[in-house]
């Protein structure tokens, strides 16, 4: 059982805002999935491994540096001083 | 002049090239078709009707110039629409979202510059459920996309714009991207073929990413010709996306082969809808005719498959998710005065109803006390899927299965039902969960509704794939293009 | 008097482990993305890209240097390397965080750091000691916030630069082995040689080493120290954060496990404002990020890069050149002076004279008026003030060897060169010719050096260090032919007379 409290616990860790009646919904529909997925239980952990891609280190990225061309922080809407703009941290 | 809608990107490169008629004429038409059908199918978040033109100016005059053959592009004037979550500079990129409402990249995803470089015209943005999530493209900020076959219809999702826009041509072919079928179903839906590559065959850098060990972008066109002229400009290895596979992607051709020994995934028939399993058993004895070797067989771990991909998919787009602060991109907002968490939560919210119900889905998967419940055996599905799979490639060359269990049904129809939504992606989500390629092809019609096969090739083997799809696509002969 | 004891034991009981932040500042390029790894002095958001700065549709590259790098470290602290290594994301929402998520690694469900159980021996205070290392693992540097006057809580916004986003960091974590905060330190001493050897971080750099602690005294919960700026500080935030524990026991008030701040301006450790636990964290593995095949060709590459050791560096002093235990100990403490000694030696080869000099003489101008903030900083500005080379040390060495010189000379003779640079042979056949030691004429030269240098001569009333300023002026004029000690005194006994 997914009860509301749990929703809004999961609310909180993803940073979203919810209302009393997305909690009440979400905890029924999300019930619902989980119960879909709790199909999964059957399976034994133990033999498999799960698959990884895998490389070789000089297969990844050579230290080069090449610095991007362009603003990239052009689309940032609240800027100063050429710092990005973020609410308060108290 | 003659209607230029129609032609495939085959003809449309021979067309330019040659001087039958300018890049500049094909594209005007493009521009008019949509111009005039775009109110009904509403395939484009974006139009880019400037931008489409001087880049069919640009091609016209390296025509002109006699410039050699590959200054010119192999997708020389084709009019290629692109799924709203793949970057294009300049041009905005939303994900159908109020989250990125306002966004423009600062750079072009792999295969938009790969596109660019073949000459391929980019005529605007297309039409997907927010961030890709959902099987419809009704979750989109811009309104659903309408089926061209019957505008009461869903076109299918998550790539519902790319599908429906090749279909109603608006465009010459498009790209997609497929996380658990989001280019198969909408194609399978508008009656078009779409690709799902290899994964790390295709680039997926400035793919925004909603599940990234599961997606892959593809191309969608009027035929199987067209889809391979696309990925021999876009598929192979880049520097940009450390998962993309080295070996260098070859050339992928059209000819048809026979003798193919394929193999009906018999628990991907069962119990779906009668018009469908039907229409899929006629295309086995399509193949049967035409000297291959089909037989039913099966693959027990598929029960697990779909709870495998939900798990999976949500835990990764939970994460991918985050990011969306409103900080460093975002739409209008004073960040003045608030605490930072309420900030986060409140801007947060502007998420859709789908997004947010996978996000805390995702979350709540990846918790440390479920982890091991649902994420790590989820992660062991794909060993044991891939493993069948291996064995089942000795014996065959191809699987095939439906691609969707239904037909295309009227919008609202699955909307409030979470669970009814995921389940019709059943059939689909085996190739994202393994990595290997699979196609959509346009296989007939039920109540004038359309019906797709899906062919599976084992990792890499696109050529196979290809070879298959052709030898169906010229057999079974399956109507395309509708009447609007 | 039973309760006496068992207080006793508890205070008694101290476990320390420490989680060392180390930038791989050596690195051409960040840990994901082909940014400058260098990011200081740079003006705000101008040392960023798509990939660091989190751009929907980038993908991380990782740095296959950074990897050799953390391979090193390993090696050097003794660890396992296994064969394979894998990025986890740990999922929290932080204004400094592009992604809202870092990217790190994770031994929980399966090792996959680049090193596991190693360990490091130090000198204990009056033993042998080791701490075991847990594990070595590559992440990311997060941005830096930064608030209007400083100030955090009166300011309404905060302003994010990400120029340090995506900086690769090594973090090493021991296992709670220290018993005292001096052990810390001299264990954190004989890392920082480490790294330094190994030329992949350079520790003099403002924020290339952090380090956080946790405690527990005795029965009591483990309390985390984060925010320390400084190796330096560590010491004292952990005898601040004992005494605390101990006057809360004292006055029997539970201590709670919990996460507190150094506070690096009032010296205190204060509590820290609730975030993520760890079981909130969401870890899972990366999936953009290959796992990478490490195998035995990763480690006998390893090897033949390694450079020498501390430690084989100072077996070395002492076999070779025959040098005490405690002054190797000293040299190869810091690399840089280890460097000088063998440079110096190098030009002449007289070790034991050379090591004194360094140790006894040399070492102390480094330390002077450094006692109380002797951090790495302040000692490297120190040091990048000495005009002194290996070359000076050595001639300096040949000197008294061939009796050419007392001592005592040589001590005088340092004394000036330390501030002019001058060979010292140069300033034995100037004194050696014509020394001025009459006192009308010094003074006569001091008026007239006090005249053309008025604004020196208030600054030096102000701070009689910038009398030796007066000093080399006044050397210039006589064309070094002052004696530099009565001079001196002449000079500062000018200067507390009236004008």
């Amino acid at each position: 059982m997914i009860s509301n409290d749990e929703i809004k616990h999961l609310g909180w860790l993803s940073r979203l805002e919810l209302t009393d009646e997305e909690i009440v919904r979400y905890a029924l529909q999300i019930e619902e999935v989980i119960k879909y997925l709790n199909k999964l239980d059957s399976i034994s952990l133990s033999e498999v491994e799960p698959v990884r891609l895998k490389k070789k280190i000089s297969e990844l990225r050579k230290d080069d540096v090449k610095p991007f061309e362009g603003d990239v922080l052009e689309v940032a809407k609240n800027r100063k001083n050429g710092y990005v703009k973020g609410p308060r941290m108290v | 002049m003659v209607n230029l809608c129609s032609l495939t990107a085959e003809q449309v490169v021979e067309g330019v090239k040659n001087n039958h008629f300018s890049a500049v004429e094909y594209i005007s038409q493009i521009l008019e078709r949509i111009e005039k059908i775009e109110s009904q199918i509403n395939a484009f978040t974006i139009v880019d009707a400037n931008g489409a033109l001087k880049k069919a100016l640009s091609i016209d005059k390296k025509i002109r110039d006699g410039e050699d053959e590959k200054k010119i592009g192999s997708l020389a004037g084709v009019a290629v629409g692109i799924k709203d979550n793949i970057c294009t500079k300049g041009l905005k990129t939303t994900c159908a979202s109020k989250i990125l409402e306002d966004y423009v990249s600062p750079y072009d995803a792999t295969v938009v510059k790969k596109l660019k470089e073949s000459g391929a015209i980019i005529v605007g943005k297309l039409n997907l459920d927010e961030f890709a999530m959902g099987s419809t493209t009704e979750f989109s900020r811009y309104g659903a996309t309408h089926n061209p076959w019957n505008i009461n219809y869903v076109a299918g999702g998550s790539s519902g714009g790319s599908a429906a826009s090749v279909a109603a041509l608006e465009c010459t072919v498009s790209i997609g991207s497929d996380t658990g079928g989001s280019v198969r179903c909408p194609a399978s839906f508008c009656s078009v073929v779409g690709l799902k590559p290899t994964y790390g065959r295709v680039s997926r850098f400035g793919l925004i990413s909603y599940a990234n060990s599961l997606e892959q972008i593809g191309p969608m066109g009027k035929t199987v010709a067209d889809t391979v002229m696309v990925m021999n400009s876009i598929a192979g290895m880049d520097d940009n996306d450390q998962t993309t596979l080295n070996n260098g992607a070859p050339k992928y051709t059209t000819q048809s082969k026979r003798n193919i020994r394929i193999g009906l995934v018999k628990e991907l028939v069962e119990g779906i809808e009668p018009e469908v399993s039907k229409c899929i058993y006629s295309a086995m004895d399509v193949f049967s005719k035409s000297d291959c070797k089909c037989e039913e067989t099966s693959m027990k771990s598929v029960e697990f498959a779909l709870a495998s991909y939900y798990t999976i998919a949500m835990a990764e787009a939970s994460s991918n998710l985050a990011r969306y602060d409103n900080i460093r991109y975002g739409f209008e907002s004073n960040p003045d005065s608030y605490e930072w968490n309420a900030y986060f939560a409140k801007i947060r919210s502007n998420f859709g109803e789908e997004v947010k119900r996978r996000i805390i889905t995702g979350t709540y998967v990846l918790s440390s006390e479920y982890y091991g419940k649902y994420y790590l055996k989820a992660q062991k599905v794909r060993t044991m899927l891939k493993q069948e799979l291996s064995a089942l490639y000795k014996i065959y060359d191809i699987l095939i299965a439906p691609t969707m269990p239904v037909l295309p049904f009227k919008f609202g129809e699955k909307i409030d039902d979470p669970l009814k939504m995921y389940m019709i992606d059943i059939d689909t989500v085996v190739a994202n969960l393994t990595g290997i390629p699979a196609i959509s092809v346009p296989a007939g019609f039920s109540k004038g509704l359309p019906i797709g096969l899906q062919i599976m090739a084992d990792e890499l083997q696109e050529q196979t794939l290809f070879e298959t799809a052709s030898l169906f696509e010229s057999t079974a002969n399956v109507q395309r293009s509708p009447k609007l | 008097m039973f309760r006496g004891v068992q207080n006793y034991n508890m205070i008694d009981g101290i476990k320390i482990g420490l989680e060392i932040h180390c930038q791989l500042t050596s690195l051409q390029t960040k840990l994901f993305c082909s940014c400058h790894c260098d990011y200081h002095g740079k003006l705000p958001n101008t040392n960023v890209c798509p990939v660091c700065s989190g751009l929907p549709g980038t993908l991380p590259l990782l740095n296959q240097k950074a990897l050799e790098y953390a391979g090193l470290i390993s090696l050097a602290l003794d660890c396992k390397i296994p064969n394979e290594t894998t990025f986890y994301r740990k999922n929290y929402f932080y204004l400094d965080l592009p992604k809202n998520f870092q990217l790190t690694q994770y031994n929980v469900y399966g090792i996959t750091s680049i090193g596991i159980d190693g360990k490091l021996e130090y000198d204990g205070i009056d033993e042998e000691k080791h701490a075991r290392i847990r594990r070595v693992q590559l992440e990311e540097d997060p941005g830096r916030l930064v608030y209007e006057n400083n100030d955090m809580d009166s300011s309404f916004y905060t302003l994010i630069d990400y120029n340090r986003a995506g900086v690769p960091l090594v973090e090493v974590v021991t296992e709670p082995d220290f018993t005292t905060p001096k052990d810390v330190r001299i264990f954190l001493n004989k890392f920082t040689s480490i790294v330094e050897h190994l030329e992949i971080c350079d520790t003099k750099l403002e924020g290339s080493v952090r380090c956080d602690a946790n405690i527990s005294i005795g029965e009591g919960k483990r309390i985390e120290i984060k925010n320390v700026g400084s190796f330096r500080e560590v010491e004292k935030a952990l005898s601040y954060e004992i005494t605390r524990q101990k006057t809360m026991s004292t006055h029997e008030i539970e201590i709670k496990a919990e996460t507190r701040h150094w506070d690096d301006t009032r010296k205190i450790t204060k509590q820290s404002r609730v975030k993520e636990e760890e079981q909130d964290y969401r870890y899972f593995q990366e999936p953009d990020i290959p796992t990478v095949i490490l195998g035995n060709e990763f480690l006998s590459s390893l090897k033949t890069k390694m450079p020498e050791l501390p430690n084989d560096r100072k077996n070395r002093f002492i076999s070779d050149y025959k040098l005490s235990e405690h002054v190797s100990q000293v040299l190869i403490d810091n690399k840089w002076l280890a460097d000088f000694f063998e440079s110096a030696v190098k030009i002449y080869s007289s070790p034991k004279e050379i090591a004194n000099w360094i140790v006894s003489d040399l070492m102390g101008f480094i330390d002077e008026n450094n006692h109380h903030h002797n951090s790495q900083a302040s000692m490297e500005e120190k040091r990048s003030e000495l005009k002194v080379e290996a070359r000076h040390i050595a001639e300096l060495a040949r000197l008294v060897d061939q009796s050419n010189i007392s001592r005592n000379t040589a001590k005088m003779i340092l004394n000036q060169i330390i501030t002019t640079g001058e060979m010292p042979s140069q300033v034995v056949e100037r004194t050696n010719s014509s020394k001025i030691d009459d006192k009308g004429l010094l003074s006569e030269a001091i008026e007239s050096v006090f005249r053309s240098e008025k604004s020196a001569v208030s600054d030096a009333r102000l701070n009689s260090k910038a009398a030796n300023f007066l000093l080399g002026k006044l050397m210039q004029l006589t064309k070094g032919r002052a004696d530099p000690k009565i001079a001196l005194d002449l000079i500062k006994k000018k200067l507390i007379e009236p004008d």
